[in-house]
């Protein structure tokens, strides 16, 4: 990442000299500024003569589109407590400096600012911020973390204990919930919003307008009964798993009987402790993947990727309809659906008008193109309209007849270069007869994983397409072997095998769900068996059964559950809660090193990443793997580390 | 039906500060129609008792039109401004004097009954768009003879006025530009360019910067300096860097209304447009172009040169300007003449240049109540000129 820096100029005006501070880093809004080492020391540099001179005022921005994406993550990887200490005391010791600057200081928030950016900005008099903002947030405790700069203290002073809290720990708990400048100006975080246009003109002019007084001081009485009951809920939300939010609100709730210098104390004290710890680290590992690497595209090739104009589903079931919805919404391209009774397809093709309906009602889309969305949108029990699609998706049931049947028939009306997929959740993509797989996840409008299905045959213009598609409809694709479960179901069926074993133990329903909630999985394993479909998920069992019979034995709990019934015990020797957290680990860490050598994923990195966006697997956990790895599980059962594993036969 | 033309007037103009075309320039890295939306909403900031609804039309012009001056500017401007979108817009092009053309387009609106206000200016960032750069010249001007073949290099045209009146001299053309540049310096320390130019926050190598200042301006120009300068069109020629305009970035924006319309909501009508003039001479000899359309405008107002106290004509060159004193009778030093410098001082952005000309005439209307009549004029590339005459409202006042 380029490095960034502040530079000073000097801009005359009615009121004497002002100080105009840019953070830059000499790339496009595309590589945003960050506060990492260089920018502190180049802010180093530049304060004394931000201290000296006689300014009329300081306006502190960013360049084009940006304010700060805050401090650099990568300096965040295997950091020392001293180090962690040191870098939080530099921020507060530098902030601290232009805090105290003796004439007004304006932080003009001119785009994206984040973490470290917000507490730059929090220790200027004032902040203007620009309509035009659509990220201005505090994200560090969905990193694991807690912004060590300064603003556990400052945000509690400027706009009180409730919205702090809100601002600084619950937003970032809620799928990291970011502000837009007209938010950040009601909530009070801000004291002006201005257009875009004469953004920093205005800002300027507010400067030089604006007096030294700070604008309000906030009463903090109701401090501890706000940060008690903001507690209950993230107790609701991370069962105590997740140790960066509740430390979080210790700092917020001592805001209230601190002076600052003593708050900054205590963020340096407690991220030396919270940074250099596994979970912290593990988050940001965690991110780094979901937000770097699976953006990448690791697996796909240089290849021109072929417009999709139009979209053929077979299958109108649950499923089926769900993905023609998110094809229509993200590519608007006329959609055919296909299924054998007329009934379902015209069940799918009312959901699509009702959801077209919602988002009507909801003000995404005007009624107009609602119902030019509406009007591209066909189906019936036939293949009539399929002759034309680039694409066609199969959305059947998972029965490898029924599957090749599809595709056979498939074959004979879909032009020679049209893209023929399956949506597959385990079966062989290759024997089904399909190009490719397109493996989507319920549901299909939330999970951001798709897992791209290459088999021998995959050509690359066929992969470079799969992959163009699922990034426009907002999808990270990760591209896997044509293996049985592929990975996320292959790890989930095995983890849920595990379960089951104890159900047939006798352990009852909710010890099992304990077990899995106090992994850090954000849903009990009953509550996901009922999303999934028990029925769905006892016939992936039987494939992977089929496949590898050692290691995937059937369930007879499984097969209860999906029929319906309780399930029951084979024999009575019920597990400690811990036991069954600990065989259900030791489960997947043996599987995925069988997909590893299998070849499933080019690296152990990429199972993690299927696990964060396909299974909901917590980011404090950081990836399935580095958590084995560290817990020493991996060693344990697989005789070495998972990142060190590599395939034994050719991918 | 018969019908009756309404009057025009002149309410308000501004401008960037002009900046050195080129990466060393202080707008490099700024927008051309950034820094049009800027001329824009300074207009309305200093009229809020305007209604921008009750804007009529925006008319844009830019000689490359192109890129960021591509998108049918008036539109994209008026957009990017905040206008609301029931108002429409115009991009034209007549070279040099585009933003001179857009006045005049606006006003014939507004005489008409089309529009009660007009936003009309131009921008030029000649940085991004070098002249002639994404031009595809046709073939027939050269094979056919049409034109000579100097005629597309204006710097050439320059010298090309030097060779058809030998009286006028590189050291005539010097003398010039030293006069230029001294006005203007006096220029920045009087009203006219703090009423004029608008200071603009720009984005550069160095961080952000304010645009504030001509970045042209040399006041302590001396014949003996100008003396040595290189003459880039012509070996042992007279057009020099040093008697011509830079290439320049800037944009320039006005007012125009129905003199009724500024009556009813309070508009200040600073001056009134009394005529106008579009001519044509020899494409080689463009800097000629004004003086035909300085005498068609004057003709049809029923006004002589005498009667023009004050005037704005447009510096891209020296030599120039001495062929319109030439043929208009006006001495050089003529105090009604540019008397805050002209584009040699302070920079020519080709199509945003007409407005500044008629901005700073409505500043040196009201610094001279005296004077009743005035005089915009351009001379324009492939043989053009144009002229606009105005009345000054604060006569007599």
């Amino acid at each position: 990442m380029a490095d960034s820096w502040f530079s000073l100029r000097r801009v005359e005006t009615e009121r004497g000299p002002l100080a105009l501070v840019t953070l830059d880093n000499g790339e496009d809004y595309t590589k945003p500024t960050t506060l990492g080492r260089s920018a502190l020391e180049s802010l180093q540099r530049l304060l004394p003569q931000l201290e000296q001179a006689e300014w009329a005022a300081l306006v502190l921005t960013g360049k084009p589109f940006v304010f700060s994406a805050g401090a650099d993550i990568d300096q965040f990887f295997g950091i020392s407590p001293q180090l962690a200490r040191d870098g939080s005391r530099a921020g507060h010791e530098l902030f601290g400096r232009i805090r105290a600057l003796p004439y007004p200081t304006v932080a003009a928030i001119n785009g994206a600012c984040l973490g470290g950016g917000v507490e730059l900005a929090l220790h200027c008099d004032h902040r203007t911020i620009s309509t035009g903002v659509r990220h201005f947030a505090s994200p560090e405790v969905f990193l694991g973390l807690f912004p060590a700069w300064g603003a556990t203290q400052l945000v509690p002073r400027l706009v009180g204990a409730e919205t702090a809290v809100r601002f600084l720990v619950e937003n970032p708990l809620r799928q990291n919930r970011m502000l837009d400048g007209r938010k950040a100006f009601e909530l009070g975080l801000v004291d002006a919003l201005f257009e875009p246009a004469e953004f920093l003109d205005e800002s300027i002019r507010f400067a030089l307008d604006s007096s030294r007084e700070l604008p309000r001081s906030v009463e903090l009485g109701d401090m501890q009964e706000v940060v008690a009951r903001a507690r209950s809920r993230v107790d609701d939300q991370v069962h105590g798993a997740a140790r960066a939010p509740y430390v979080t609100l210790e700092l917020i709730a001592g805001a209230a009987r601190w002076s600052l210098e003593e708050g900054y104390r205590a963020e340096e004290e407690a991220i030396a402790e919270l940074l250099p710890s596994p979970q912290a680290q593990a988050s940001i590992y965690a991110f780094d993947l979901v937000e770097r690497r699976a953006k990448k595209g690791v697996g796909i090739p240089d290849a021109e990727p072929r417009p999709v104009a139009k979209v053929g589903i077979v299958g109108a079931g649950l499923m089926a309809s769900q993905i023609a919805a998110l094809f229509l919404r993200r590519l608007e391209v006329p959609i055919v659906l296909r299924d054998v009774s007329e009934e379902i397809v015209e069940r799918a093709l009312q959901s699509i008008h009702d959801e077209l309906a919602g988002q009507v009602a909801t003000g995404r889309y005007d009624e107009g193109k609602a119902r030019f969305l509406g009007s591209i949108v066909a189906g019936g029990t036939g293949y009539e309209g399929f002759e034309d699609c680039d694409l066609v998706l199969e959305a059947v049931v998972e029965e490898m007849g029924v599957k090749q049947q599809v595709f056979a028939e498939l074959r004979a009306v879909a032009k020679p270069d049209a893209i023929l997929a399956t949506n597959t959740s385990s079966l062989s993509v290759a024997e089904i007869g399909a190009d490719v797989g397109l493996h989507f996840f319920n549901p299909v409008a939330l999970m951001p994983l798709v897992e791209i299905v290459r088999t021998a045959d995959t050509d690359d213009i066929v992969l470079a397409t799969a992959w163009d598609v699922c990034g426009k409809l907002r999808k990270r694709g990760v591209v896997v072997a044509d293996a049985p479960g592929f990975v996320v179901n292959r790890v989930l069926t095995r983890m849920t095998r595990a379960l089951m074993d104890a159900l047939e133990h006798g352990n009852t329903s909710e010890e099992v769900d304990e077990a899995v909630l106090r992994l850090g999985m954000p849903m009990a394993p009953s509550v996901l068996l009922q999303v999934v479909g028990p029925r769905v998920a006892n016939h992936v069992l039987e494939t992977m059964h089929a496949a590898y019979p050692d290691r995937f034995p059937l369930s007879p709990a499984l097969a209860a559950i999906a029929e319906g019934r309780e399930p029951e015990p084979v024999e009575h020797e019920p597990r400690s809660v811990e036991e069954i957290s600990e065989r259900a680990l030791e489960a997947m860490a043996d599987e995925i090193r069988h997909l590893l050598e299998d070849g499933v994923v080019a690296d152990a990195a990429d199972v993690d990443t299927c696990l964060l966006l396909g299974a909901g697997f917590p980011f404090f956990l950081g990836g399935i793997t580095r958590h084995l790895d560290e817990s020493g599980i991996s060693e344990r059962i697989a005789g070495r580390r998972l990142a060190d594993v590599r395939p034994t036969v050719p991918a | 039906m018969p019908r009756q033309l309404r009057e025009v007037v002149f309410v308000d103009g501004v401008r960037t500060a002009f900046g050195r075309a080129g990466p060393k320039g202080v707008f490099w890295r700024t927008r051309a129609d950034d820094m049009a939306v800027k001329v824009v909403r300074e207009l309305l900031r200093r009229q809020p008792q305007l209604p921008p609804e009750r804007i009529g039309d925006v008319l844009f012009a830019a000689t490359a039109q192109v890129g960021d001056q591509g998108l049918t500017l008036g539109r994209d401007v008026a957009l990017l401004a905040g206008i609301p979108e029931t108002v429409p817009g115009v991009a034209l092009d007549r070279m040099c004097a585009g933003a001179l053309t857009a006045m005049t387009a606006g006003a014939g609106e507004i005489a008409l009954g089309a529009a009660d206000i007009v936003v009309a200016g131009g921008v030029e960032h000649m940085g991004h768009h070098p002249m002639g750069a994404e031009v595809d010249f046709n073939p027939r001007f050269v094979a056919e003879r049409l034109v000579d073949p100097s005629a597309v290099t204006m710097g050439a045209t320059a010298e090309n006025l030097h060779d058809r009146f030998p009286h006028l001299t590189r050291e005539n053309a010097d003398r010039f530009a030293v006069r230029s540049h001294a006005r203007a310096a006096a220029a920045w320390s009087n009203g006219v360019m703090r009423e004029t130019v608008v200071p603009m926050s720009v984005f550069t190598e160095e961080g952000w910067r304010l645009a504030d200042r001509d970045e042209f301006l040399r006041p302590d120009t001396t014949m003996e300096a100008l003396a040595t300068l290189k003459t880039p069109f012509r070996p042992g020629g007279r057009v020099t860097a040093g008697n011509s305009a830079g290439l320049t970035d800037g944009a320039t924006a006005c007012l125009l209304a129905a003199e009724e319309t500024a009556a009813e909501l309070g508009l200040p009508a600073r001056m009134r447009l009394v005529s106008f003039a579009f001519a044509g001479v020899a494409p080689e000899v463009m800097g000629s172009g004004p003086i035909p359309a300085t005498e068609r405008a004057l003709a049809q107002a029923g006004l002589a040169m005498d009667d023009i106290g004050l005037i704005e004509l447009n510096e891209p060159f020296a030599v120039q300007v001495l062929t319109w004193c030439d043929g208009t009778g006006v001495d050089p030093d003529d105090e009604r003449l540019n008397p805050y410098g002209g584009a040699i001082a302070c920079g020519h952005p080709l199509a945003a240049t007409g407005v500044r000309l008629a901005a700073q005439l409505a500043y040196g209307f009201r610094e001279r109540p005296h004077v009743r009549y005035g005089l915009t004029a351009l001379c324009i590339g492939m043989g053009m000129g144009a002229a606009v005459v105005w009345e000054n409202l604060a006569h007599g006042g």
